[in-house]
């Protein structure tokens, strides 16, 4: 499905059952994300991971609101329950099923954000690996000058966000100096279709919530 | 075309870099900036491309006949040039900014790849990438975006003998297409068969050489590259570190093997080879900053199980990037914790001043150590790490950007800091200019092997 609009209608969905209680609905579009992801051949542990991650808030909702409340309401314990893991499964199909370029270009191409903004994001989320890599080297550099620091370190931050300042001028510089001007008209060279069943999916996926919204429990 | 610069002056926070320069490029032409670290260099480069003044800094004067955006910079540190996670998406994103018509950019990507003979990098992730694979992929994109103006600074900081020889013949090529090329470099080195204009730099001035001026840099460049001599080691004497059976891997690949071999204690050892494969892996595997399998010991123990903190103060580890090495804003503060924590007696503050001096760093105490230039971030960085007086200092790169004449500066330093504090160092260069008098083995690493070079040592 084209991000942007599966993006769209996964927030949808969790906005509605935000404010809905409604136990059918929750069931039925979890059951469909976790669908969606059995296609994608997840890996084990991406699986324990999306199953063990929301378990404890999740079982923690359910025994306040099923053993503690005043009306010990089993119902609206396992709708908090079935939200918790419709919210997790549901962003995990956007994020397993998308990468954040093809994600960035659609909003881009389909959504028609601007380019800055996309690809400012996008470069940001591509140097995650590298900040990882450099809070492991600030801590190396700080030893060897015999400071040990720690997580809780304000040196440790202020040096990390130097260097993200830094970083974030020489992004802006590199982003210019490979041909980038905003407002400037762009190509796409892996253009984002919109097909006509993402439409379908889109709709149908919100006509389906609206049904079950009202008509079920 | 051509580009005219009049009178150009450039003052970045209130010291001048550039001061009333004139000068012509032609078109179709190579030209190679040569000066001392911080003479202002980089900073014109800067300029023509359209980066300075909207960063930082004043401008005053003209520059005629350069288009915006017909210009590309390769910057001096690679990996800060991507935006992108792999070389495919980041040319493409470029090609995109240029509004190429979708149907062209595969093969203008392909092009530009196997131009640079980087077509196998295309997929791998940029961070995994080494600093002279990056560079390849730098130039790759400048390639693609077919820019009448490429800009490089420093490109071949990071890249070994083969591939500058070869990147520097495509430049050719390019230049041959009718591009105006400049190079900033102060190594001249290899460069003389293809016959550039050089401007000499030098305090924010610069002038054209005559062909005469230009022959002599080149002596004195070829004179300072000579190949190295050195001996094999017969040493008996405990290790430093002892490596049995030792492995490393980076993405699932082998990246080097070593199944028996002994670095020396109070020695200069000097570790060449190709760029990517694997010099800056092994320092980090022996500062503990990347897993390895198999053994190597540092004075009998295992480095993996050495704890983190006593460890740092046995062995110090100079960073490629200076500014990994920093942890404070100015370069007083980064002085003050060195002089607090080191424990290099020769360092003394009256020492510490007279070096500042030798590098030409005394008066920049105010100064914010990231804004100052490549060169002079190297040379403090140096200096720094020499004052921690760790028992052995691994050093990656530590004349990468350096003249000929800061790099003396530093082997003073290094020589009367060893007299009174006597030090391991374990060097990478591919600069090997003017080292042969100051190592005692040297190292090569090839073929995923690491083995020591030169002739055996006979008895006198």
């Amino acid at each position: 499905m084209n991000p942007s609009l599966q993006l769209l209608l996964v927030l949808w969905i969790s906005f509605e059952v935000s404010f809905t209680s409604r136990l059918t609905a929750n069931l039925v579009f979890l059951i469909l994300a976790i669908i969606v992801l059995l296609f994608h051949h997840l890996r084990f542990r991406q699986w324990l991971w999306l199953i063990c991650g929301p378990f404890l808030p999740a079982l923690a909702l359910f025994v306040t609101i099923v053993a503690y409340s005043p009306g010990h309401d089993l119902h609206f314990g396992l709708v908090l329950v079935s939200r918790i893991y419709l919210y997790v499964m549901a962003g995990a199909t956007v994020t397993f099923t998308t990468t954040p370029l093809k994600l960035a270009q659609s909003l881009e191409q389909t959504a028609h954000l601007p380019a800055k903004f996309a690809y400012g994001t996008l470069s940001a989320v591509n140097l995650l690996p590298k900040i990882k890599q450099e809070v492991t080297q600030i801590k190396a550099a700080a030893l060897m000058r015999g400071v040990t620091l720690h997580l809780w370190s304000p040196t440790l931050y202020f040096k990390a966000i130097l260097v993200a300042i830094n970083w974030s001028d020489q992004l802006a510089q590199a982003i210019e100096s490979h041909g980038f001007v905003e407002g400037h008209p762009r190509t796409a060279a892996h253009p984002i279709t919109v097909h006509w069943y993402d439409w379908v999916l889109l709709t149908s996926g919100i006509i389906i919530l609206q049904v079950l919204l009202i008509a079920f429990p | 075309m051509e580009y005219r610069i009049h009178q150009l002056t450039f003052t970045y926070q209130e010291q001048p870099v550039l001061v009333d320069l004139e000068l012509t490029l032609n078109s179709g032409t190579l030209y190679l900036f040569s000066g001392r670290s911080g003479s202002g260099k980089s900073t014109l480069l800067k300029i023509l491309a359209g980066l300075l003044p909207r960063y930082g800094g004043n401008l005053h004067g003209e520059i005629t006949g350069a288009v915006p955006g017909s210009a590309a910079l390769m910057f001096q540190d690679p990996s800060l040039q991507f935006a992108l996670d792999t070389p495919r998406h980041e040319i493409e994103f470029a090609l995109e900014n240029l509004a190429t018509p979708p149907d062209k950019i595969p093969q203008r990507v392909a092009d530009a790849l196997n131009f640079c003979q980087a077509t196998h990098l295309a997929d791998r992730r940029l961070v995994t990438l080494s600093g002279g694979e990056q560079q390849l992929v730098a130039l790759a994109i400048i390639v693609a975006m077919d820019s009448q103006l490429i800009l490089l600074d420093e490109p071949f900081a990071s890249l070994d003998h083969n591939h500058r020889a070869q990147l520097l013949a495509r430049l050719v090529e390019l230049k041959n297409q009718g591009k105006t090329i400049i190079i900033a470099d102060h190594d001249l080195q290899g460069y003389r068969q293809y016959k550039p204009t050089v401007i000499a730099f030098e305090k924010g001035h610069c002038h054209v050489l005559t062909d005469q001026e230009a022959n002599r840099r080149f002596d004195q460049a070829d004179e300072l590259a000579k190949p190295l001599l050195a001996h094999l080691p017969d040493e008996n004497g405990a290790p430093l570190f002892s490596f049995d059976a030792f492995e490393l891997t980076t993405n699932g690949a082998t990246l080097l093997t070593i199944d028996k071999l002994k670095l020396f204690k109070d020695r200069i050892t000097l570790l060449t080879g190709e760029s990517g494969s694997g010099k800056t892996t092994l320092f980090k595997a022996l500062t503990k900053l990347h897993p390895y399998v198999g053994s190597v010991t540092h004075q009998g123990q295992e480095v993996r199980t050495i704890k983190a903190a006593p460890y740092a103060r046995q062995v110090g580890l100079v960073f490629q990037r200076a500014s990994n090495q920093y942890l404070n804003v100015t370069v007083n503060e980064e002085l003050e914790l060195s002089q607090k924590q080191g424990q290099n007696p020769f360092f003394t503050p009256v020492r510490v001043q007279m070096a500042l001096e030798k590098l030409g760093l005394a008066k920049m105490g105010e100064r914010v150590v990231y804004s100052l230039s490549g060169g002079q971030q190297k040379k403090l960085q140096l200096l720094v790490m020499l004052m921690m007086g760790q028992a052995t200092l691994l050093l990656d790169e530590p004349f990468a950007g350096l003249d000929n004449q800061s790099i003396d500066v530093v082997w003073q330093l290094i020589e009367q800091s060893r007299a009174v504090c006597p030090q391991t160092l374990i060097i990478i260069s591919h600069q090997s200019a003017g080292l042969a008098s100051h190592i005692d083995y040297r190292l090569h690493l090839a073929d995923h092997h690491l083995t020591y070079q030169g002739e055996q040592r006979h008895e006198s």
